[in-house]
């Protein structure tokens, strides 16, 4: 049996519980405990379900000892994002809104990840309401930088990559509405995924906004990322906006008869004469620190049959404003229904005016949930629609047909993650649009709708980088051909002390 | 210029009370914000608006009726003999 | 004249389906106990997403159809964003056409005769909850209870154009509306609240004044006459009219201005990103028209064919469909005489009908008569088995009975044959009263007649006339 189980990627946990290595309930013990040695450092989890966490490990190994089928993920330690939710687990959004909200039901992912036998461990930490590019604006405090304790993780997935980067699950889930899972990612040196729009269900996601979120796996490496990715994206009956999707492939069929599939991953290596757009915007807007490494990436890739070719995306000027308004209207719709009426906290509604009620009860969202609520109140009101979020919708379009064109030259676009390294958790709290503007890079494909993943490039300072790379609508396969390509000719995976 | 008292009343239609200082520091935030969102207004109207996804008619959801599972836990809050209590309406 | 606008907006339950419009839940509310019949979608709460009923749109395109529309093949949903405790999401699904027609129809015309009402447009959207107050004076409560069954059950709203200028041609209009769509089989009228109006009267182009809260299309008419008046009167008193949302108080029988102070209202449309815009396609449309029942409009046409019915008799047959599919499955039964059976139907039987009833536009529940009833009555009178007086009677013993008229007339016949004796009582009785008309009576056919008169009044008419006539003959034959 391996020292620290914590540490292995999915792939090796699940290939590991079934060739009989180790079981699933001596791997989730590790996870438990390694849990409850670094979380109160890192402050990635609102909650850990230990008591379900060794119920679904037992009857893995109760399954596997009569000789019966478990899935494809089975024994496989699986953080979600708070924001998505679990059937009679509390699920709070990082607010106090919902500090004691127990849903009833299962959100679609999760029914297929319990379906697929991965061990889901607990709650993990964002923005209220996925609102954010820190994890700051949390009720329960800030997500810390495996990295640098003092910096901030990114957002909103916050602990949804903290806690993959300090080994305190395999593999979680983050949502993504304008970045929030490739910015955490990019910041703790994980591999983040914003799927299609349309491939993953988000039914139970808890909505921020509707039209630009996707619920993606973030994981150690490339390959755990499809293993999830896998599990969890399909049509489902309860999201009429979901698509149907080809499973992306990673390994031949024989590969799968020997179920050892980490040694014998391919997918990516016959990649040859890839085409690749370098967008100039983001390269150029980025800090030095974080271009000098992508630059390095990208000679890399050069000396290895692969077309790299600087392209312009002019669109580019509209995307934040045209991200925000549409985010902030959609969401200040979605956070009405937040009344105390049907659920929330105890709070007697008797002998109050309605109105006055309402106002009490909403007063306690938090600072920058309250900002955006306002903030698309205004783009929507009757005055200003056809100025701003007409407006918005359109740019939206522009973008979306810039990229198609893009793509009819490119196989994929890359570019870093992030504008910035992380930074000092506090340093930016208090200037919002400057907050807004740390998110230039990841609201295009959100806005698009197109797949783009997030792999960790190398450290700069001795933190991490991301490279984006993104490709077009339904392109999962070219992404996930190309980033494991790139994942094996950098190779810069490594574990934060903490 | 985006005024306190606009915000005030987007405040009121999203039912937030903002106190004073929350007024003050939001003027500001939300001003320089909309100032942000004024590069949108160089996009002429005449453009083409984001085309949402479409759906068949054939692909919506079959009219059978079926009753919900309400788990053990409470998901439910201020019962009155069946009734969810609410505040007063006047 | 002062120019009268009046425009409505008519929601429509879809009672005919099984589930609520965007949620799996059983759409029929009533009668069931409170917050049963919701589920986590309907109750809004946080990650569902609305599940559109695909036979919901297939219901509204039909009363689009119906009503002169033209169906869209692109059709979108909106939100409309306002708090209230019965919306379970502070927002309602809805369809909006401000940005270009996206509702599921629009540009309709419904005609009236002598003119044709425009429908602007028709909407698909969800009802909200009900706020139940334990004190009926609702600013005695010191809380509400909110049950929230009837949230999320698809309504159909219609929009006219304000193009009627009198409160006559907004019944006429109502009642070709409702048994529209009775014959389209969608919503089941009776149903409390299944159907709602809400007006709006402007007089001589001036401001627009709403009323809402009218529950029975019989107030409409009331309402608007009130509210007609009330803005004349303030025309004349030059009191400036405002544009205003104002209630109908059902007990007093007035329009009332709504007590809350109507907030500037700014809905903040946009539309609804979880539902895709939806295809309709050429397929759909042509498959809901090939399906579409027979609509008013073509049954009296057919009525005025088949069965060579009056206008008028056609068109108070079909402005119910009870009434019109009753008379035609008496016809079936008895096809020889399709008038006498309409008359009967809409004089006799509509004669029996409390005015309730016809208010709730359930004519014939209360009453025991069916279409077998009538045929045989028909075809008795046809026969020369029983003359009209008689068969009213009759058919007033089967409405409380359900017993065939043959039966009926057959122990009617026994009684009388039976008291063939108290006729010669009665005769007796009255010769005794009125001597000179007895004595008339030998040369008078009129003292004859008054005598007749007088023996059927004392047996309350139950006496058959041509027997009491002779036995009087006889009886004054004896004396002579
Ligand atoms: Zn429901």
């Amino acid at each position: 049996m391996p020292n620290h189980l914590y540490h292995l990627t999915a792939n090796q946990v699940t290939c590991g519980i079934r060739n009989g290595e180790f079981s699933a309930q001596e791997y989730i013990f590790q996870i438990l405990e390694r849990i409850e040695k670094v979380d109160n450092k890192i402050n990635a989890f609102i909650l850990v379900d230990k008591q379900g966490a060794i119920e679904k490990a037992r009857s893995i190994d109760k399954r596997l000892r009569d000789g019966g089928a478990v899935g494809e993920l089975a024994g496989i330690a699986v953080g979600i994002k708070d924001n998505i939710c679990i059937k009679d687990l509390k699920t709070t959004c990082a607010s106090n809104i919902l500090e004691s909200y127990i849903p009833p039901y299962d959100a679609d992912v999760i029914r297929r990840l319990k379906e697929n036998d991965a061990i889901v461990v607990g709650k993990l930490n964002l923005d209220e309401f996925a609102m954010g590019s820190t994890t700051e604006f949390s009720r329960y405090g800030p997500t810390r930088n495996p990295w640098n304790l003092d910096y901030v993780a990114g957002g909103s997935s916050g602990g949804s990559a903290a806690s993959v980067a300090a080994s305190e699950c395999a593999v979680s889930l983050g949502s993504d509405t304008g970045g929030s899972i490739r910015c955490p990612s990019s910041f703790c040196s994980v591999v983040g995924l914003k799927p299609t729009y349309g491939c993953v269900s988000r039914s139970g996601l808890i909505s921020y906004s509707n039209s630009l979120e996707q619920i993606g796996p973030l994981g150690k490496t490339v390959l755990d990322v499809v293993m999830v990715m896998n599990a969890i994206a399909g049509i489902d009956e309860n999201d009429q906006t979901t698509k149907p999707i080809r499973p992306i492939a990673t390994r031949t069929s024989e590969d799968i008869s020997t179920s050892n599939i980490s040694s014998k991953y391919t997918a990516g290596q016959n990649k040859r004469n890839i085409t690749i757009g370098l967008v100039k915007e983001l390269i150029q807007g980025a800090d030095p620190a974080v271009s000098k490494c992508i630059y390095t990436a990208v000679d890399l890739f050069e000396g290895l049959d692969c077309k790299c070719e600087e392209t312009s995306m002019k669109s580019i000027q509209y995307a934040l404003a045209s991200y925000y308004t549409i985010a902030t209207a959609e969401a200040s719709s979605n956070l009405a229904r937040y009344d105390n009426i049907r659920y929330g906290f105890d709070y007697d509604p008797e002998g109050y005016e309605w109105n006055t009620y309402f106002s009490n009860v909403r007063n306690n969202f938090g600072d920058e949930a309250k900002r955006r609520i306002i903030i698309g109140s205004y783009v929507l009101s009757a005055g200003y629609y056809g100025k701003y979020y007409l407006k918005a919708q359109k740019a939206r379009e522009r973008i979306r047909q810039e990229i198609k064109s893009l793509f009819e030259r490119f196989d994929v676009l890359i570019g870093p993650t992030m504008p910035i390294l992380p930074f000092k958790i506090g340093e930016k709290i208090d200037d919002p649009l400057k907050m807004y503007q740390i998110d230039i890079d990841t609201v295009i494909a959100n806005l698009a709708g197109i797949p783009a993943i997030s792999i960790p490039i190398g450290f700069s300072n001795s933190f991490p980088v991301g490279l984006q790379i993104m490709a077009d609508y339904m392109g999962e396969q070219t992404l996930f051909d190309v980033a494991s390509f790139f994942e094996k000719i950098v190779d810069v995976r490594r574990s934060p002390e903490i | 210029m985006v005024s306190k008292d606009e915000i005030k009343h987007l405040g009121w239609l999203s039912r937030l009370e903002l106190t004073n200082a929350e007024l003050d520091r939001y003027v500001s935030q939300i001003d320089e914000i909309i100032r942000y969102f004024d590069k949108l207004d160089t996009i002429p109207l005449s453009e083409s608006e984001w085309s949402y996804s479409t759906k068949e008619v054939s692909e919506l959801r079959d009219d059978t009726n079926r009753v919900f599972k309400w788990g053990k836990l409470q998901s439910l809050k201020n019962r009155k003999d069946g009734f969810i209590k609410g505040p007063k309406m006047s | 004249m002062v120019e009268v606008k009046i425009g409505l907006e008519i929601h429509c339950q879809l009672t005919g389906l099984s589930s609520k419009l965007f949620c799996p839940c059983q759409c029929d509310y009533r009668g069931e106990v409170p917050n049963t019949t919701i589920c986590p979608i309907c109750l809004g709460l946080p990650g569902t997403l609305p599940l559109l009923n695909k036979r919901a749109v297939a219901f509204a395109s039909m009363i689009s159809m119906a009503l002169g529309c033209k169906v869209q093949e692109r059709i979108t949903f909106y939100r409309k964003n306002y708090f209230y405790p019965d919306l379970p999401k502070n927002f309602q699904i809805t369809q909006y056409n401000a940005f270009g027609i996206t509702s599921i129809g629009a540009d309709g015309k419904v005609d009236l005769g002598a003119k044709s009402i425009g429908i602007r447009r028709v909407q698909l959207e969800e009802d909200p909850g009900r706020l139940i107050y334990e004190n009926a004076d609702v600013n005695a409560n010191f809380y509400t209870l909110i049950d929230y069954n009837r949230a999320g059950v698809a309504l159909v709203e219609i929009v006219t154009e304000p193009d009627f200028d009198n409160p006559k041609d907004v019944r006429l209009f109502l009642d070709k509306v409702t048994s529209t769509i009775e014959h389209l089989g969608v919503c089941d009228i009776k149903l409390d609240g299944s159907l709602r109006c809400d007006v709006n009267v402007s007089l001589k182009g001036g401001k627009k004044v709403e009323i809402k809260n009218i529950n029975s299309f019989g107030d409409v008419e009331k309402a608007l006459r009130y509210e007609i008046t009330r803005q004349k009167t303030m025309l004349i008193r030059e009191i400036e009219i405002k544009s205003e949302t104002r209630h109908w108080d059902d007990a007093r029988k007035v329009t009332m201005q709504s007590r809350t102070k109507e907030e500037e209202q700014d809905y903040k449309y946009f539309p609804e990103p979880d539902i895709p815009t939806i295809i309709l396609g050429d397929q759909f449309i042509s498959t809901i028209k090939a399906k579409m029942p027979e609509l008013p409009d073509e049954r009296k046409i057919r009525f005025l064919k088949d069965y060579a019915l009056s206008d008028h008799v056609a068109k108070v047959l079909i402005d119910n469909k009870e009434l019109a599919d009753f008379f035609e499955s008496t016809v079936k039964l008895y096809p020889s005489s399709p008038n006498e059976i309409a008359h009967w139907i809409i004089s006799d039987l509509l004669g029996l009908v409390d005015d309730s009833k016809k208010e709730e536009r359930s004519l014939l529940s209360g009453l025991r008569i069916e279409p077998k009833h009538i045929a045989e009555l028909v075809k008795m009178i046809d026969q020369n088995k029983v003359n009209r007086n008689i068969a009213k009677s009759v058919l007033s013993q089967i409405a409380r009975t359900g017993e065939m008229p043959s039966c009926v007339l057959d122990k009617m016949n026994a009684s009388l044959i039976d008291s063939e004796s108290k006729i010669a009582e009665a005769i007796d009785s009255i010769f005794e009263l009125e001597i000179s008309a007895v004595r008339d009576a030998k040369h008078n056919p009129n003292a004859m007649n008054f005598l007749l008169g007088k023996v059927m009044q004392m047996t309350r008419g139950r006496a058959d006339p041509k027997i009491t006539l002779n036995l009087i003959k006889a009886r004054l034959a004896r004396m002579e």
